[in-house]
């Protein structure tokens, strides 16, 4: 809600008080210009190249970490018994559930019918894909030969083996490459419309060439339009189970095992918040920054920071609680193991997690968050947002590490530290995370054309308004 | 009378309506309530026949459920008024006047607390053995289990008659803050000299929101304890974390029934039959399907973990429901409250049909009663036993003493809804759902 003193604003819509989802004054043709022109563009921004140089210049530590790891074995990490579980599960999740806001924001906010998540829902869509593209390189890696990853799926072979139904670790699998079966699918059909107007927009014959080709032929008729529409409702009908059954079957990998401060029945709920929380901080970290160097304040406004900074005050609620229930359960359980695992997880040799863990998913954000102005306030979102990332990864930590190197026999007892080579491996995925945005912002449309333009007051026709539309859309 | 379709020429398909002169609730809710008191004291005389058969036992254990079904709804209503003050839409503005009735019908609730505190050696252990020393007779005595005895010493801090009076006092003077002030301004709402202003609305919905957005919060802790202290701790030495959430969302389920039943019955008459169109009863179907769907997840969620883990100290609690002629009594449940409402819910037509969404939503509040009825029952060392009517009559206490309370808090309620307009005026979406519907 605006306050008095803003109502002359602009960027106020008078009806409702509330920001507006996109600034007046754009119209279709502004609105291609404006998106398309990213693209379409010969003059690359040094900025941007800048930005790729970097990220470049840290993935590298990615494939040097993989290069070795496959030299060496996994004996090269900080894994070792009682913590057989360390980074690789870490980040794991923790990319997993980064990608679960570009779902929530594609699919359960369109079937919602909310309209604001149109300027966000492409690059958080590209966020998701390449956060399982993260992701999926851990589990992948820690089986120890990777080259044989291909024995996770079950298939008919000669040795007649399948893998273990009955494992969690197996379902991942199914949750997760169906996940990204979805996900791209589901992203690349929403552009299919916006690649048309690249290819009709193009000058140079190859982007014409490149962009005709993804386009499959679209030519914004009726009956294209009509069935995009099915698609993209029966692709977010899809999507929505999806965004609570990958990360309940994450939790699984963890809550079906008899090991206090693993099982316990809030996680699957608890993750899957988690992860929205998670998520939607790493949307901000991306769009914040992309939105200030492209200009592009009139497209993702106050009102989308406002709106993704409510969803993440909501979701951390739901982690608070889940953390409180932890502690709570350790107690009412009045079972030694539980309560052990709990004191230990506080004031244990690595209770520092705990309480960082605390300060940054917790105490920060949700006192924080509740107010307006912070809300709206760009610079503090964005530390925010790497806070809470830091948060949750800390979050990970504490359930697979705490729980894990202190077990039930205090003569097996060990610690867990993470190798060079672990904080390599997880710095350059962060790189190539940030190398394959930096490409998509580059080589196609970062916010949906097609949406932003169906939310202008041209396409509701009424008399003189349809007479505008037409003028402009020529 | 209307039912808020305008289908009467062209005139009527472009003009919003406008509301009828009086706002109050019709004369027939008065019939109700007599309905409602006769369907009690009928089920309060069977209820007492059993109890003087020498059913006590099961007589307490049906009050406890019929208790838990008074304070979901009352509790479960304050939930739901805040949740829909916090994330606006028209549909809040349909169930507002029931479920701020709902909400006071919490003295009555907390009265109807009373014989639970009173006859809780009927039901908990904690309450049987409120003292170390009786907990170490009780050992020597066999009455208890080692575990049992553990968990009663360790959880006295929360598991005592004195900590769980102490509790319910504070948990009821919080809901009695959050209900007295969300029923007082919403009073004065409608009194405001300002009212219809833009101004007005803003004022409102701030002050509203600022409110409910704490209180929702808070009653998530409070419910944690009541269904803690009343439901888990029937077998005191079984936990789970996710219970909280479980209750919460099964008193979601419940209470968007009763306030989705209460709306469209009230939409026979007017002023309700002006305002419920069927896209807003189309969206409040949608938000029960979500919360039908929400409710399996988080149950099968633990019956997994707990399943997957194969504890002792967890796994037969689950053992307890499935084994013997439990196994019906689980299937059913399932189907009941959720392959039912959830194949049913799925229909777009069916979210549209006032008969059917009637005989949909008062199956749901029969199937949240049948669920608590397998959580509850199976707690009890007897419980297989009872599964048998033959020497067994008193069992149909489950079903005759929450009938008889039920009764008696529908009465409460409607005698609470009566005392208001059944419409709020005060509030922008009231204009919206006055629009024709073909409009949206």
């Amino acid at each position: 809600m605006a306050t008095k003193g803003q109502i002359s604003d602009p960027m106020i819509d008078p009806k409702t008080g509330e920001f507006a989802v996109i600034a007046p004054g754009h119209n279709f043709k502004s609105v291609t210009e404006k998106i398309a022109g990213v693209v379409l563009t010969s003059n690359t921004p040094l900025g941007w190249f800048f930005g790729l140089i970097v990220a470049s210049g840290v993935a590298t530590f990615l494939v040097i970490a993989v290069t070795w790891l496959f030299l060496k074995g996994v004996g090269i990490w900080g894994v070792t018994i009682p913590g057989a579980w360390g980074f690789a599960i870490i980040n794991f999740v923790w990319w997993i559930g980064i990608g679960h806001a570009g779902t929530l924001i594609s699919a359960i906010l369109l079937l919602f019918k909310q309209t604001w998540r149109n300027s966000i829902n492409r690059f958080a869509e590209a966020m998701t894909i390449f956060a399982v593209c993260c992701a999926g390189l851990f589990p992948v890696l820690h089986v120890g030969r990777p080259w044989l990853g291909y024995w996770l799926f079950p298939y008919p072979n000669t040795m007649n083996i399948w893998p273990q139904f009955r494992s969690p670790l197996c379902w991942d699998v199914f949750a997760v490459s169906t996940y990204a079966t979805i996900s791209v699918v589901f992203w690349y059909i929403g552009m299919v419309p916006d690649f048309g107007t690249l290819r009709d927009k193009a000058q140079s014959p190859l982007a014409k060439f490149v962009y005709g080709l993804l386009s499959l032929g679209w030519r914004g008729s009726t009956r294209h339009w009509m069935r995009y529409e099915t698609a993209s409702l029966l692709l977010a009908g899809l999507s929505t189970p999806l965004v609570l059954s990958v990360h309940t079957v994450i939790s699984f990998d963890f809550a079906v095992a008899a090991l206090p401060g693993w099982h316990t029945t809030i996680f699957p709920p608890y993750f899957v918040a988690g992860a929205i929380y998670s998520g939607f901080a790493m949307v901000l970290t991306l769009a914040i920054p992309i939105r200030k160097f492209y200009h592009m304040e009139d497209l993702v406004t106050l009102r989308h920071l406002d709106n993704m900074a409510k969803v993440m005050l909501g979701t951390g609620l739901i982690v608070a609680y889940g953390y409180g229930m932890e502690v709570f359960m350790a107690w009412y359980s009045a079972s030694h193991w539980e309560f052990f695992m709990m004191w230990n997880r506080m004031f244990g040799p690595m209770g520092w997690g705990y309480w960082i863990l605390i300060a940054t998913n917790i105490a920060i954000p949700l006192t924080t968050l509740w107010s307006r102005k912070l809300r709206v306030n760009v610079t503090y979102l964005f530390i925010l947002s790497l806070i809470v990332n830091t948060g949750m990864w800390f979050e990970r930590f504490v359930i697979v590490v705490t729980s894990l190197y202190r077990d039930f026999l205090p003569s097996s007892w060990g610690t867990y530290k993470a190798t060079k080579w672990d904080y390599m491996l997880y710095v350059g995925t962060l790189g190539m995370f940030s190398f394959l945005f930096l490409l998509f912002v580059r080589l196609a449309p970062m916010i949906p054309m097609n949406e932003i333009k169906m939310m202008l007051p041209q396409t509701k026709i009424k008399g003189l308004d349809a007479e505008t539309t037409i003028e402009e859309t020529a | 009378m209307a039912h808020g379709h305008e289908q009467h020429g062209h005139g009527a398909l472009t003009e919003p309506k406008t509301l009828p002169a009086s706002l109050q609730a019709p004369e027939v809710v008065a019939a109700w309530r007599t309905r409602a008191l006769i369907v009690a004291a009928v089920a309060a005389i069977a209820s007492l026949l059993f109890l003087f058969a020498g059913g006590a036992d099961h007589v307490m254990r049906g009050y406890l459920l019929g208790w838990m079904m008074t304070f979901s709804l009352c509790g479960g209503g304050l939930c739901l008024l805040m949740l829909q003050y916090v994330s606006g839409g028209k549909w809040g503005l349909l169930l507002r006047r029931p479920l701020e009735a709902m909400t006071r019908t919490l003295p009555l609730v907390i009265i109807l607390l009373i014989p639970i505190l009173v006859f809780a050696k009927k039901l908990y252990l904690w309450a049987a053995f409120p003292t170390f020393e009786s907990v170490e007779e009780g050992l020597k005595s066999k009455l208890l289990t080692e575990a049992q005895a553990h968990a009663l010493n360790f959880k006295r801090p929360m598991l005592s008659p004195v900590s769980v009076i102490v509790q319910m006092v504070v948990v009821f003077a919080i809901m009695g803050a959050f209900t007295y002030f969300l029923n007082k301004w919403s009073l004065e709402r409608e009194a405001d000299p300002e009212r219809g202003s833009q101004g007005s609305y803003d004022r409102w919905r701030i002050k509203f929101e600022n409110l409910s957005g704490i209180g929702v919060l808070i009653y998530c802790g409070l419910l944690t304890i009541v269904a803690i202290d009343f439901i888990m701790a029937l077998d005191v030495t079984w936990y789970s974390s996710v219970w909280g959430l479980l209750f919460l969302v099964g008193q979601g389920y419940v209470v968007l029934a009763a306030a989705v039943h209460s709306s469209i019955r009230l939409a026979k008459y007017e002023p309700m039959a002006t305002i419920l169109r069927k896209t807003e009863q189309y969206d409040l179907g949608k938000f029960m399907l979500g919360f039908v769907m929400l409710n399996i997840y988080l149950a099968f969620a633990q019956f997994l973990i707990i399943w997957s883990g194969n504890v002792p100290e967890e796994l037969p609690w689950y053992l307890n429901r499935i084994r013997g002629g439990w196994w019906v009594i689980c299937t059913c449940d399932f189907i009941f409250h959720w392959v039912i409402p959830f194949v049913l819910l799925l229909s777009r037509d069916l979210k549209r049909s006032r008969s059917k969404m009637l005989a949909l939503t008062g199956w749901m509040i029969f199937a949240r009663g049948f669920d608590l009825f397998w959580l509850i029952e199976p707690n009890f060392p007897d419980a297989a036993r009872n599964l048998h009517l033959s020497g067994n009559l008193s069992i149909l206490a489950y079903i005759t003493v929450p009938v008889a309370i039920l009764g008696i808090w529908m009465a409460f309620y409607l005698t609470t809804l009566m005392s208001r307009p059944l419409v709020v005026v005060n509030d922008p979406h009231t204009e919206e759902i006055l629009e024709p519907e073909h409009a949206h």
